[in-house]
């Protein structure tokens, strides 16, 4: 799985879950979650088991973290990281 | 035609109009720093420290802005570390100017600085074991024994008398702070470095501020400088005026609002309480602005704190606003470790257990906290429940918005009106909610509620439409402002959210502002006189007349260390024997009079000698057949007419006495005689028997009822306590008594504070009908009836207005002449003069001597008016 279908994966999931009705288009790499509300403390404990589920990863306590998780392409580095 | 300027040529102009600009912007941030600091300087919030340190950060600040950047941090440790030397050791100009005239010794200067020295002593050892080279289970063991044995010399505080100032400062700095420094050395999520670690521990404002926001260290680190400078400082000062009006606001509130319980008559007046209680909080977001602002000043672009915390749509959405610092702090030491431990349990289990973990430990925290700054534990089963019912209503939100989803929108704009409209009326149910749970939480007792319960059931359709008006209110302010977009403090960037920034919109408003702040109280004084109380008040940092009766607050306003003063004044010890005759001076009795003087005796009271005569007054003897030729007055009041506190020759009564028979203002008598028959917190009811009872039988002339504000305190605690107790009036009493039992519906078994509460809305009418029979049983006798006005030496929340004009208008109302002696004291500028000592305030033999003056002036024309006639002739004489 390359970087743009994890990031499609995401987005997909975000936009299903969290942000039903929304334009796609308007939910870019760069689009703050965290800082924005968009992801609250309980919806990124469902972004996490999400991101543990669909791509084999384990997830710390301390790595659900504004860091890893605002964007798009936060997330998506953040699991190529653990990947790696 | 065009003409080409070299490159080098174009960019000289631009870099120089960039200087310019750029120093207008520092011009313009240094004039609103300055404006701020003297508005603080001049509404003296938080006290003089506090506006020390604002001085000390302007002059720091102006410095750190030069220095280069590598420079900038360590200048800023030591600055803090300058700030706790001085703010612990209370080690002002005036120490150092001594220091150097030779007026102080150089001990005399090191004993100044030996707590700020152990704060920052300790501190670096706590510190240094976070980076023992051990392993860091070591550590933190090393860590927790410190703790608990610093927590164990805290608990004796007194073994160390000359640095007992520092724990609190300790406390603040090192209690939850430690914990999150260990957490993200553990994780590495941050850099490490000794002035980053005495940046964060020893954080300028601190000092000042015992009640201190939980800043995480990875956000500390990571937002110093990471947007452009004006905009970070400009943030600041807008927040640290935003803290200033808060703070203003809240003494506002301090002051008028209805925060005692025993007075609460109605349900408008309940609502008012639950209102104010919650109010009372913008102590807390103020000072936490102030805080935050600050940090700014230095380059900490750290989150906004407080953000819209009373339009919050839901108890989740309350958790995350109210104090966005601690959320995050529980969140990453207990939430996420609890939930990610049991999430194989599935998200409903794991998050209820992991919220009522995250709440038991808020409220266990409270509780340390607690015992830092107070330096007792707080256990108590109301903070419990309080942290338990809000746990319950954040868990069900939670599990709601998780199962259901809360509204989220990538753009503003998506939010319909229906939508907006949705927000507002959430925004006024929690709203509603949270009051009400605020004033259970600040309730000291299930009685209290009870009784604000019970004030609060029975609302007439008026009331009902008022608080209706105030939940619309908020609700209209939920649909404008109640959107929050906000959700955790870390990696804050307000590029990041695009939020636009325009400095000098912001610059011209925070000027505006703290111009208003400075020249608005001279100009609202000049236009309208009738605001100068209002200022004044709001210009004292002093507790009201509830607090310093009752000593008591809610969690927040009780751990105000700023205020410590007034409550270390009022808490203060008197010394041993200070009212060691108390019992031996008054005794008991079963009637309705419930107590009297002893006759004959000598002892100490308030810290003065006293002496009672043979007839049971603290008087000098008389004989109870009036002499011949002699004029004979009978006085009744309270402690403050007793005497308490000053010595038998130097009351007002006596001063007075020893006047009259100086000056003889009527050829008719020979000798004037004052019997002062008044006895420690009688209310009107016990001086009107004790006249027809005692006092008619030493067949007086005149009879004078001294009546003072504390009177409706007495009168209710007077009336509750005869209806505990059993107590039957007089038969000439019981028909007007039962009906008032009857009309409040009090009974001897209910609570006490219910009992007052109830009994409190008829006190007028008490005084109504104790005035009017006084009258009559006086002019029945021939004689001369006068009711005094005493004022309070000092008028804590000032109560005194409003008593003094309802108590002069009863008393006129029933057709008695009044002297009013409230002017007596406006010639004291300290009020403290007119107290006998800090842990009394009884009226000090100063104040008896003005109360003698004013009494005099006002008492020889209303009972000698032709002598009075004489001496204006006299005086109009050539």
């Amino acid at each position: 799985m390359n970087s743009e279908d994890i990031k499609s994966t995401i987005k997909t999931f975000i936009l299903t879950e969290y942000l039903p009705g929304e334009d796609p288009a308007a939910l870019t790499d760069t689009t703050p979650l965290m800082t924005t509300g968009i992801l609250d403390s309980i919806a990124v404990l469902k972004v996490v088991t999400f991101l543990e589920n669909q791509f084999g990863i384990v997830i710390q306590p301390h790595e659900a973290v504004v860091e890893n998780l605002n964007t798009l392409s936060d997330i998506e580095r953040f699991i190529v990281s653990k990947k790696a | 035609m065009t003409t080409v300027v070299p490159a080098v040529e174009q960019a000289v102009p631009r870099l120089s109009a960039s200087y310019l600009s750029r120093s207008a912007q520092f011009l313009a941030i240094l004039v609103q720093f300055a404006l701020i600091v003297v508005a603080i300087d001049r509404w003296q919030l938080e006290g003089q420290l506090l506006v020390r340190l604002m001085w000390l950060a302007l002059a720091g600040f102006v410095m750190h802005h030069f220095l280069p950047r590598r420079f900038r941090l360590p200048f800023f440790a030591m600055l803090s570390l300058l700030a706790v030397i001085t703010g612990v050791g209370h080690l002002g100009p005036n120490v150092g100017g001594a220091w150097l005239t030779g007026k102080i010794t150089t001990s005399g200067l090191l004993y100044y600085l030996v707590p700020g020295l152990a704060v920052i002593g300790i501190g670096l050892g706590l510190i240094g074991i976070c980076h023992l080279p051990i392993r860091f289970g070591a550590r933190v063991g090393l860590v927790a024994v410190a703790g608990a044995g610093l927590a164990f010399l805290r608990a004796h505080s007194q073994w160390f008398p000359d640095v007992t100032e520092m724990w609190v400062v300790l406390g603040s700095m090192f209690m939850f702070r430690l914990l999150v420094y260990l957490y993200d050395l553990r994780h590495q999520t941050a850099p490490f470095s000794l002035s980053r670690a005495i940046s964060y521990f020893f954080l300028l404002p601190n000092v000042c501020f015992p009640l201190f926001p939980v800043v995480d260290y990875k956000t500390f680190c990571s937002t110093y400088y990471n947007e452009d400078w004006p905009r970070v400082y400009q943030t600041g000062l807008k927040w640290m005026f935003r803290g200033i009006f808060q703070l203003l606001l809240y003494r506002t509130v301090y002051e008028y609002a209805p925060l005692d319980v025993s007075k609460l008559t109605s349900a408008l007046d309940a609502a008012g309480f639950m209102l104010g209680m919650f109010l009372l909080y913008l102590r807390v977001s103020g000072t936490f602005h102030l805080i935050v602002g600050l940090l700014h000043m230095f380059g900490f672009n750290l989150p906004e704190t407080h953000h819209r915390y009373y339009l919050a749509t839901s108890f989740t959405d309350f958790w995350r606003r109210i104090n966005i610092y601690w959320k995050d702090f529980v969140m990453k030491l207990f939430f996420y470790p609890t939930h990610f431990k049991l999430r194989k349990m599935g998200t409903f289990w794991a998050m209820s257990v992991a919220t009522i973990v995250t709440f038991l430990a808020t409220w266990l925290l409270h509780s340390w906290q607690w015992f830092w700054i107070r330096g007792k534990p707080l256990f108590d089963w109301k903070d419990f429940s309080f942290w338990m019912i809000l746990a319950v209503l954040v868990l069900v939100t939670a599990i709601y918005e998780t199962t259901r989803g809360r509204r989220r929108a990538l753009t503003p704009s998506r939010f319909t009106v229906r939508a907006r409209l949705m927000f507002g009326l959430q925004a006024s149910v929690v709203f509603c909610g949270m009051c009400i749970l605020w004033a259970y939480w600040s309730c000291q007792s299930w009685a209290e509620f009870q009784s604000l319960m019970d004030a609060a059931c029975k609302p007439t359709w008026r009331e009902i439409a008022i608080i209706f008006v105030v939940l619309a209110l908020v609700c209209l302010c939920g649909m404008l402002w109640g959107q929050s977009s906000r959700e955790t403090s870390e990696g804050r960037g307000t590029q990041a959210s695009g939020a636009p920034f325009h400095f000098w919109r912001s610059t011209v408003a925070v000027t505006v502002g703290s111009i208003c702040l400075l020249a608005g109280p001279s100009m609202a004084t000049w236009t309208l006189p009738a605001t100068k109380d209002l200022i004044a008040r709001l210009h004292g940092d002093v507790l009201n007349a509830r607090d310093l009766a009752l000593q008591r607050r809610g969690y927040y306003e009780e751990l105000d260390l700023s205020r410590m003063d007034d409550w270390r004044c009022h808490d203060a010890k008197e010394p041993e024997g200070w009212n060691a005759g108390r019992k031996l001076f008054y005794r008991e009795r079963s009637d309705f009079l419930m107590k009297e003087i002893v006759p004959s005796v000598s002892t100490v009271l308030g810290g003065a000698p006293v002496t009672s005569n043979r007839l049971g007054m603290r008087d000098r003897e008389y004989q109870k057949l009036k002499p011949p030729n002699t004029y004979r007055i009978v006085l009744f009041g309270v402690s403050h007419d007793v005497g308490t506190g000053v010595k038998d020759d130097q009351t007002y009564e006596n001063l007075v006495e020893d006047r009259l028979n100086r000056h003889c203002p009527d050829t008719h008598y020979a000798r004037y005689e004052i019997l002062n028959m008044s006895t420690g917190a009688d209310c009107v009811l016990q001086m009107l028997l004790r006249l027809e009872q005692i006092g008619f039988d030493l067949h007086p002339d005149a009879a004078m009822i001294s009546v003072g504000a504390v009177d409706q305190q007495f009168l209710v605690e007077y009336l509750r306590k005869c209806l505990t107790r059993g107590i039957d009036p007089p038969r000439s009493y019981r028909k007007f008594l039962d009906g008032i039992a009857k009309e409040a519906g009090v009974n001897g078994r209910m609570p006490d504070a219910a009992i007052e509460r109830r009994l409190f809305r008829h006190v007028p009418e008490i005084h109504e009908w104790a005035f009017r029979r006084f009258a009559q049983q006086c002019t029945q006798r021939g004689i001369h009836p006068l009711v005094i006005y005493r004022p309070a030496p000092m008028d804590f929340g000032g109560v005194e207005p409003a008593c003094r004009s309802e108590t002069v208008r009863l008393a006129r109302a029933a057709g008695l002449e009044v002297i009013d002696l409230s002017p007596a004291f406006d010639s004291v500028a300290d009020r403290n003069r007119l107290i006998v000592a800090k842990w009394d305030e009884h009226t000090s033999a100063l104040g008896h001597r003005l109360l003698a003056d004013k009494l005099y002036e006002g008492l020889v024309p209303l009972l000698f008016p032709a002598s009075s006639i004489q001496q204006v002739s006299r005086l109009q004489k050539p």
